[in-house]
């Protein structure tokens, strides 16, 4: 008989993240990173697990309210976004480009600056 | 030393315990469960898509079958939603009778969630003796309402039936039943030493996860998180309607929450028995063109319809959020990490009363 | 036919085990079929046992529109049910898709078109004693001949 519960999962994944609440999610989480909705839903559906998908939606609008709340760079980067809300990095590795951006600031680079900067490295890291 | 190998158990889709489809496959070493994932899509079928260009009519009778559990809310929060839209109001008395309704389901909801935990913790004889007292609800209803499961009571401008004096008689005498039972009932949940120790300190939610997954409803309620949607509803503000909290956020706690909330229903519909005004049961009015979101407290937790209709009422975008998605999620990545039987697997998940044809619709 | 044979048949058309398997409902059906467990439907006294094990089971109920996950599954796990065999249709949804046969959908039913379904009870939902009858009904016209049928 086989294995014949294992089935390609891609199809019903993406049929969760283009309902329309998911959606606005994708696309907002899509622009803090910096990326094409496209890449960051087979990002989304490579990681994560179904009910992580299902929940997207509930997750950002939680992170939006609640999360990050201390730092302004944290906020930008989104730093519990992506490794508590949305487990994508884990945080030695989000701490470590924030460690870098923090630098960067006090070097004397605008924090916007240092900011997108940082957002580029953390969309790279994330690339599969 | 003992080589240890981890393993990915997989339960599901058809499992003894559980009642609709869902497969978890849970990372163990040994008998620790290290992670759980979930795979999800027996149960997609895709309703927001059908109801997209349907007119409200429809629309309603497709709300009430996102979930045959707690169909009751789906309909009310649709309905509460197309008003809010269209601008229609509702007579006293249909507002009263909505209350009770949703109150009952409410009651028949946690009957049905308490009945399969402790079906799913093998305690059949507690098991049976609640489904048994949830079938005088299920009489309740259908004597109000007409119809057991899908009900469609609610509709734009009011209720269907009024309420007759037989009926509330009826009604008084079986929540007094309901409410001798269920108190048996509890107590024997809450000393049974056996069902204490399957269910004390197994499966905890902290305030902090809860908060992280957006867990809702008694899920939350028993990691301490004081949130009921019911607290911004008109008529239940009427009512001094006041949410229980437990602190502990295990598994007993999430029982006995849901017992106590039976209890609290059962005063609710005391209290609109006997503020019940007399007046008509339906308004007037036509369903028009609008977007809103409309919240409602479902028995499992906050549901929130996304509304946009055209002049003509017909539905134009929609998007429901069923708290079984924030609970269930809350359930699979906080909960069962770290239970350390794998008996226990089944029990944690029941416990927070998923329900996954709301998750998916 | 010999007299082991009918006191084989006789014997199990009065003890039936049931399954149920959920090929995406709404729940309201599911709950009907839990429903009967309760005192006061009794379906025990039947001799009809309840479980959710296919592989013990002689009648499966249906329940659900048949969603994509289950064209795969309800089959194999149809196959995984020991002979005789029957399967009941429990809600308008599995046979013909009640509401969600609709444009949009991502449903595949019926689900006859991939197990052989004995009856059906139309209902959205049937009622538990409309379930537990289809039951009693079925079970012995499927298993009253099956000794001397079978191959
Ligand atoms: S037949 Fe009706 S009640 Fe039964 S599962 Fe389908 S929609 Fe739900």
């Amino acid at each position: 008989m086989g294995i014949y519960q294992e089935k390609d999962l891609r199809m019903l994944k993406y049929h969760i993240l283009v309902s329309p609440r998911h959606d606005h999610a994708v696309r907002d989480v899509a622009g803090i990173l910096g990326m094409g909705v496209q890449p960051l839903r087979r990002l989304l559906i490579e990681r994560l697990d179904m009910q992580y998908l299902e929940n997207l939606a509930g997750r950002y609008d939680q992170w939006v309210e609640h999360g990050d709340r201390k730092d302004p760079l944290d906020r930008a980067l989104g730093r519990e976004l992506f490794t508590r809300y949305l487990p994508l990095v884990d945080s030695s590795g989000m701490d470590l480009i924030l460690a870098e951006a923090r630098a960067s600031v006090e070097a004397g680079i605008p924090a916007s600056e240092a900011a997108t900067r940082a957002r580029a490295r953390l969309a790279e890291v994330l690339r599969p | 030393m003992k080589k240890v190998v981890d393993v990915s158990i997989p339960l599901g889709p058809v499992h003894p315990c559980w009642k609709e489809p869902a497969r978890v496959k849970c990372e163990t070493r040994g008998e620790k469960v290290l992670a759980a994932e979930v795979e999800l899509g027996y149960m997609k079928k895709g309703i927001e898509r059908i109801m997209k260009g349907r007119p409200w009519q429809e629309v309603l009778f497709l709300a009430e079958r996102v979930c045959g559990i707690c169909s009751v809310i789906h309909n009310m929060v649709f309905i509460e939603g197309m008003e809010a839209v269209s601008g229609i109001a509702v007579p006293d008395r249909a507002a009263y009778l909505r209350v009770i309704v949703n109150e009952l389901d409410r009651i028949q909801s946690h009957l049905l969630a308490n009945f399969s935990f402790c079906y799913t913790i093998e305690h059949e004889t507690l098991a049976m003796y609640l489904l048994n007292t949830r079938e005088r609800a299920m009489d309740c209803l259908e004597r109000i309402t007409g119809a057991r499961v899908n009900k469609a009571f609610m509709i734009p401008g009011g209720v269907r039936f009024d309420l007759r004096d037989n009926d509330r008689a009826a009604l008084l005498t079986d929540l007094d039943w309901i409410q001798n039972e269920v108190d048996r009932y509890t107590r024997m949940f809450d000393t049974g030493p056996l069902i204490a120790t399957r269910t004390k300190g197994v499966g905890i939610l902290t305030q902090e996860q809860a908060r992280i997954a957006r867990a809702v409803g008694p899920t939350a309620r028993a990691s301490g998180i004081a949130e009921d949607v019911r607290l911004a509803h008109p008529t239940y503000r009427k009512l001094n309607f006041a949410p229980l909290v437990r602190m502990e956020g295990d598994n007993h706690a999430r029982i006995m929450l849901r017992f106590g909330e039976i209890f609290q229903s059962i005063g609710l519909i005391h209290r609109c028995l006997s503020d019940l005004p007399e007046g008509p049961i339906r308004g007037g009015g036509t369903c028009g063109a609008g977007e809103t979101v409309s919240r409602g407290e479902a028995p499992r937790g906050e549901l929130s319809y996304f509304i946009l209709s055209d002049e003509y009422g017909r539905i134009v975008d929609i998007a429901i959020r069923t708290p079984s998605i924030m609970n269930i999620d809350a359930c699979t990545h906080f909960m069962l990490p770290g239970v350390t039987s794998l008996a226990d697997v089944t029990s944690v998940f029941v416990s927070a009363d998923p329900c996954i044809a709301c998750n998916e619709r | 036919m010999n007299l082991l044979q009918d006191a084989k048949n006789w014997v199990r058309a009065r003890s039936i085990h049931v399954a149920y398997v959920d090929v995406g409902s709404c729940n309201g059906c599911d709950i009907e079929v839990l429903a009967c467990l309760a005192p006061r439907y009794d379906i025990e006294q039947y001799g009809i046992l309840v479980h959710n094990n296919p592989r013990e089971a002689d009648i499966l109920l249906v329940v659900g529109a048949m969603t994509p996950q289950w064209i795969d599954k309800l089959p194999a796990l149809w196959a995984k049910i020991p002979a005789p065999k029957a399967a009941i249709a429990i809600g308008n949804c599995p046979i013909s898709g009640c509401v969600y046969n609709r444009r949009e959908t991502y449903i595949l039913g019926p689900v006859s078109k991939y197990i052989p379904i004995a009856a059906e009870v139309p209902g959205c939902p049937p009622r538990p004693t409309e379930i537990l009858s289809a039951v009693l009904s079925v079970a012995p016209t499927v298993f009253r001949d099956y000794e001397v049928k079978r191959p």
